[in-house]
């Protein structure tokens, strides 16, 4: 096919010019200099539970405050049968645990709730922001109003947490949610005010880590690795525990520094970032199909010249 | 003064007591201490009885020291049967100073022969702790400080028992700055064998338990580090708690007479030092009604067994806890969830099957490359000149 | 019996109630009975899904692993238009109704696996997406795809349809396809960018797995692997369908297009096999392949299947050989298939001890609407213009329904 200067030329201007533009768009969106990328930080005022199961008894009291504070079914009768919960799941949002060596000995508790992560993936994961993290106390939320039920939440969070009312017509995420109406009025969330022994207390993020590091400077060697759960792990949580036993035996997974939507989600982000790469393909992909087009359509004009019948799209 | 002393079962018919409430007595016996007691741990009362009822009467010397006789009135505090005269009877009570008629030189005098016509065979009660300040100057018996008595008088007991706190480790005289140097028994008789009752008071039965352990069986029960019996101490309450079941449900009373103090609730955020207190209170009440004993009628147990704990930790501080068996009803961390069901599981395989079947069916429908090959020139092959079927 | 495929013809010789037609129509109708039930009970009775395993089989399965086999239009869209095979360009229609049907299939069950669908709506207000998240990506750019490129391109045959029974309407459609084949290539470039995004946000979903999905399929790289596998997924799919209507109708079997789409398939499966082992050797887990544990035997299974598929697909095109070409295309659907499943479910292990088996209803569901996208495709087929044919059975379609109008039965069988 003999192409004149002038269609030459013009192809060479538009090639020439997409790869340029292809190059420097795909290269600031992969490289993310068009997006800033930093360790993400929890909010000043943000608030956190610190839990230490040095002084954890197994009482309970945290779970029955929470039920009652939060009016989920109470774990301990249901059909009048003696129930305890052995999850969290969509009656409970709290609830300890035990870990049974096979030593027998050397056991521990462990409280378990929403970790309530500095950047976290349930949060990265929905798709109409019904898990809204605040931005003055970090409390992550649910929104009834905006889920859709679809249970991404459930698969993204590395801590198990948000579980869903599998029973019912309309279900719904059940989680802790940091007591945000107590808060509100001022009060500490319903499990650190009951805890007997103090194992679980509220406050500052910044006041309870420094409280923590604190506990294991006085304390040499009666905490596990002599650190703190939550100050970096995932990213950062806002529920911090001291354990005298490994992390990884009272379920905390050992996760790394990066927080799971930064470490999993950055190519993600960066493809899609001002849908510069979308665009530039599509436009590129367009200018081909076009020029196949014409070459298409001369086809079927010959075809249906040659058969007499009407060309098929 | 009979030569032949009479066995306990003559004596008590002699007191006129009733076989009945003989019998009783080794059943409440057999309640109060079951195991670690050879003379208890046999398959009926009438057996624990036999043994009993053959023994002598042991003779039992009681001294009172830094005391307020409430270990004495627990051996009083009983009625139905009136075990207290049982006990008396059972037990040949030479000396006590709260329960003998005899005072002044004659109590002096009532000491001296009881120990002399006992020499050796005698079993010591001590109930109250001994000052040691000041060359043991606190208290004196008939002039004489209790340090010097008991010294004297212990050395003559074939053995001792320390009935009381007090006794076993110093209890209330010994609280705060111990003005006194109130000290427990077996911190001053070190020769000789020193069983340890601590309690304020301790439960009757096992003062009795013991003593008759040893005119039975001529051995003292086994003790435990603290030299106290492990039939009665070897468990703390909180294992041992009819309230155990609202701790490890979460379940407290917060203030008394509140609600959950009303429904009985678990008492340790009152304060309640079951978690420490090595006692069998909890199986063993007093004053022989059920449920009479402190955490029965809701209030919370204060350790008065434990030194460190009783007259010493405040009654309303929270006591720690360590050691304690975690309740088995706690979930683990990992639970087992999620199951295959078998009607599911043949649906898969039903499902695999008919698919496989179906392609498998499809598959011998089609030509094969020979068959396709072999059409070639017949009227099924629609070839074109060049070879090529296909277009463009 | 081979022949060159020329022109789209409908199955005109068979009736549309048939036995097979019936069975598939009765297990969707099973389904929908189900489905109501899942409405009013709730997922938890419905389905054997649980907070440990939160998606059962109808996201991963209907929507994520059979859109991958819905991605005909996609791959051999491109292959057409993009890299100029033209001799695809007939089996276009094929492969555009059976992605249209296995979307809306899997489209319609993710609405019946949403817990709370009355929420669906706030996919219409922009200002309410987290750009950040992938689900989000598949959730506006699924159905997107689905109605509107994937959807005009399935209009063609339905416009035939009316130009050629209903000729009061032909003034309308002529002015249709006018505006049609101006944007033809606007819409054509949508039908390719959409679905190479949204196969792999399919593929991202499971990037928040995070180490929950074993070594040996997580990796960042999940998105392009999945819409790599999108593409042979769709070839093998509209391969297998091709193969699978001629020997059902007796339809002549074009060995040329058939040889083209094989080794189309064959290059992407053999690239797709070298970048997924490339990057399992890269991250340093290929050890993990030779434990001798379910993960590894699956990771085998996987590629074993595609390798052999490789091989078949060569040899039955030398050979020229339709049998082995349709194993060829059955290894390789199931191999991808398998693929795309295993990081979703088989391969995800949320924590200890937890585990996940289907009940009976999920299963009749999942099957259903599997059933109702085969129902479907059995009677659009016969009534539109979509299976490529030679030239002259054109020509016999158009005697039989000059014959079938006069004798006012339009399903008539044909006694030649």
């Amino acid at each position: 096919m003999a192409l004149s200067r002038r269609e030459m030329l013009q192809k060479i201007t538009v090639g020439s010019a997409s790869v340029v533009a292809t190059g420097a768009a795909t290269g600031a969106a992969l490289t993310g200099t068009a997006q800033a990328q930093e360790m993400p930080q929890a909010p000043r005022e943000a608030v956190a539970m610190l839990y230490d199961n040095t002084r954890c008894i197994g009482c309970q009291s945290c779970v029955a405050a929470c039920v009652e504070a939060n009016k989920t079914l109470e774990n301990a009768r249901i059909e009048g049968v003696h129930h305890t919960n052995l999850e969290l799941n969509a009656t409970t949002k709290n609830i300890i645990k035990l870990y049974k060596p096979a030593d027998g000995k050397s056991y521990a508790y462990v409280k378990q709730q929403c970790m309530h992560c500095v950047d976290p993936a349930c949060v990265a994961g929905c798709m109409f922001k019904g898990l809204r993290k605040d931005a003055k106390t970090g409390v992550v939320t649910w929104n009834s109003k905006v889920c859709v039920g679809c249970r991404y939440c459930e698969i993204a969070c590395p801590y198990h947490v948000p579980k869903f009312q599998w029973e019912g017509w309309n279900p719904k995420i059940v989680k802790c949610e940091f007591c945000k109406e107590r808060q509100a009025q001022g009060l500490q969330p319903a499990c650190t005010s009951v805890c007997p022994t103090k194992a679980v207390i509220f406050g500052k993020r910044t006041e309870l880590l420094a409280e923590a590091k604190n506990r294991i400077k006085e304390n040499p060697n009666k905490y596990y690795q002599d650190r703190v759960f939550g100050e970096f792990e995932g990213g950062g949580t806002q529920v911090l525990y001291l354990s005298k036993v490994p992390f990884d035996k009272i379920g905390l997974p050992d996760l790394p520094h990066e927080s799971v939507p930064e470490k999993y989600l950055k190519w993600q982000k960066r493809v899609y970032s001002y849908l510069a790469v979308p665009a530039v393909l599509y436009a590129s992909m367009v200018g081909v199909i076009r020029g196949n087009w014409k070459k298409h359509q001369e086809h079927m004009a010959e075809d249906e010249k040659k058969t007499g019948l009407r060309p098929q799209l | 003064m009979r030569n032949e002393k009479p066995t306990i079962s003559e004596h008590l018919k002699e007191a006129g007591v009733s076989r009945r409430n003989f019998i009783q007595l080794c059943t409440t016996l057999m309640i109060a201490a079951p195991v670690h007691l050879s003379l208890t741990r046999k398959a009926s009362a009438w057996e624990v009885a036999k043994v009993v009822g053959k023994a002598k009467r042991p003779s039992v010397v009681w001294l009172h020291f830094q005391d307020c006789t409430g270990c004495s009135e627990t051996l009083l505090r009983t009625s139905r049967p009136d075990v207290a005269d049982l006990i008396l009877n059972v037990i040949s009570l030479d000396y006590h100073e709260t329960l003998m008629a005899a005072s002044g030189y004659q109590a002096e005098a009532a000491l001296k022969q009881a120990i002399d016509e006992n020499l050796g065979k005698f079993v010591l009660v001590v109930e109250g702790s001994i000052p040691t300040k000041d060359q043991g100057q606190y208290m004196k018996l008939a002039g004489r400080p209790a340090l010097q008595v008991l010294k004297e008088v212990g050395q003559k007991a074939a053995a001792v028992v320390a009935m009381g706190s007090c006794a076993s480790w110093g209890g209330v005289p010994s609280a705060g700055a111990n003005p006194t140097g109130a000290t427990g028994v077996d911190s001053i008789l070190t020769e000789k064998p020193v069983v340890n009752l601590p309690g304020c008071p301790p439960n009757p039965y096992n003062l009795l338990a013991v003593v008759l352990e040893y005119a039975t069986m001529g051995r003292l029960p086994a003790l435990d580090e603290k030299n106290r019996p492990k039939f009665a101490y070897d468990r703390v309450i909180h294992d041992h708690c009819p309230r155990r079941a609202h701790f490890d449900a979460g379940r407290f009373a917060r203030e008394f007479g509140d609600e959950g103090h009303r429904q009985g609730w678990c008492l340790y955020r009152l304060g309640c030092k079951g978690p420490v207190t090595h006692a069998a209170c909890s199986t063993r009440h007093f004053n022989e009604v059920p449920d009479v004993w402190p955490i029965g009628i809701g209030s919370p147990c204060v350790g008065c067994t434990e030194k460190g704990i009783a007259f010493n930790m405040p009654i309303f501080q929270t006591a720690e806890l360590r050691g304690i068996t975690p309740p088995e009803a706690l979930p683990l961390i990992n639970t087992p969830i999620g199951k295959v069901g078998p009607i599911a599981a043949g649906m898969v395989g039903a499902i695999a099957g008919g698919i496989g079947g179906a392609a498998l069916m499809a598959s011998r429908r089609l030509p094969t490359g020979k068959e396709v090959s072999a059409t070639k020139g017949s009227p099924d092959d629609h070839t074109k000149p060049d070879g090529k079927t296909g277009g463009d | 019996m081979i022949d060159q495929w020329e022109r789209n013809v409908p199955v005109y010789d068979v009736p549309i109630w048939t036995r097979p037609f019936i069975a598939m129509c009765g297990l969707g109708a099973l389904a929908v009975l189900f489905v109501t039930y899942r409405e009013l009970a709730g997922l938890g009775p419905a389905s054997g899904m649980n907070d440990a395993y939160a998606w059962g089989i109808w996201k991963t399965f209907n929507t994520m692993t059979l859109t991958g086999l819905g991605s005909g239009a996609f791959a051999i869209g491109m292959a057409a238009w993009l890299f100029k095979r033209h001799n695809l360009h007939v089996v276009m229609r094929t492969a555009c109704l059976t992605s249209f049907l296995a979307y809306l299939s899997g489209l319609m069950l993710l609405g019946v696996d949403v817990g709370r669908p009355w929420n669906f709506y706030w996919v219409f207000t922009p200002w309410r997406w987290n750009l950040h998240s992938p689900l989000l990506e598949v959730a506006v750019c699924m159905p997107t795809y689905a109605m509107i490129p994937l959807l005009l391109e399935n209009i063609p045959p339905f416009t035939d349809w009316l130009h050629q029974h209903k000729p009061k309407y032909r003034e309308y459609v002529r002015k249709a396809e006018a505006v049609m084949v101006r944007c033809y290539p606007f819409i054509v470039g949508l039908a390719y960018l959409l679905p190479a995004m949204h196969q792999s946000s399919l593929g991202a979903l499971m990037l928040l797995g995070g180490n929950r999905v074993y070594p040996l399929w997580q990796t960042p790289w999940l998105p392009v692997l999945y819409v790599w596998a999108a593409a042979f997924l769709g070839f093998s799919c509209v391969a297998g369908t091709l193969l699978f209507c001629s020997q059902m109708w007796k339809r002549p079997i074009d060995l040329d297009v058939l040889v083209e789409m094989n080794r189309l398939t064959a290059g992407l499966i053999a690239s797709w096999l070298v970048f997924r082992i490339a990057d399992i050797v890269f991250r340093g887990v290929i050890g993990l392949a030779f434990k001798f544990d379910i993960y590894a035997g699956l990771f085998w299974m996987e590629t074993a299947f595609l390798g052999v598929a490789i091989w078949m697909l060569r040899d039955s095109s030398r050979q020229r050989d339709p049998r082995l070409m349709f194993h060829a295309h059955l290894m390789s659907a199931f191999g991808g298939m398998l693929y795309r499943f295993d990081p979703t479910t088989l391969a995800f292990q949320p924590k200890p001890g937890a585990f996940y088996f289907p009940t009976p209803i999920e299963l009749f569901i999942s099957l259903g609407f599997v059933a109702l996208a085969i129902a479907a495709f059995m009677f659009l087929v016969k009534v539109l213009a979509i299976l490529p044919a030679p030239m002259r059975l054109w020509y016999r379609m158009e005697t039989h329904e000059k014959k079938a109008a006069e004798l006012q039965n339009p399903r008539f069988v044909a006694a030649d």
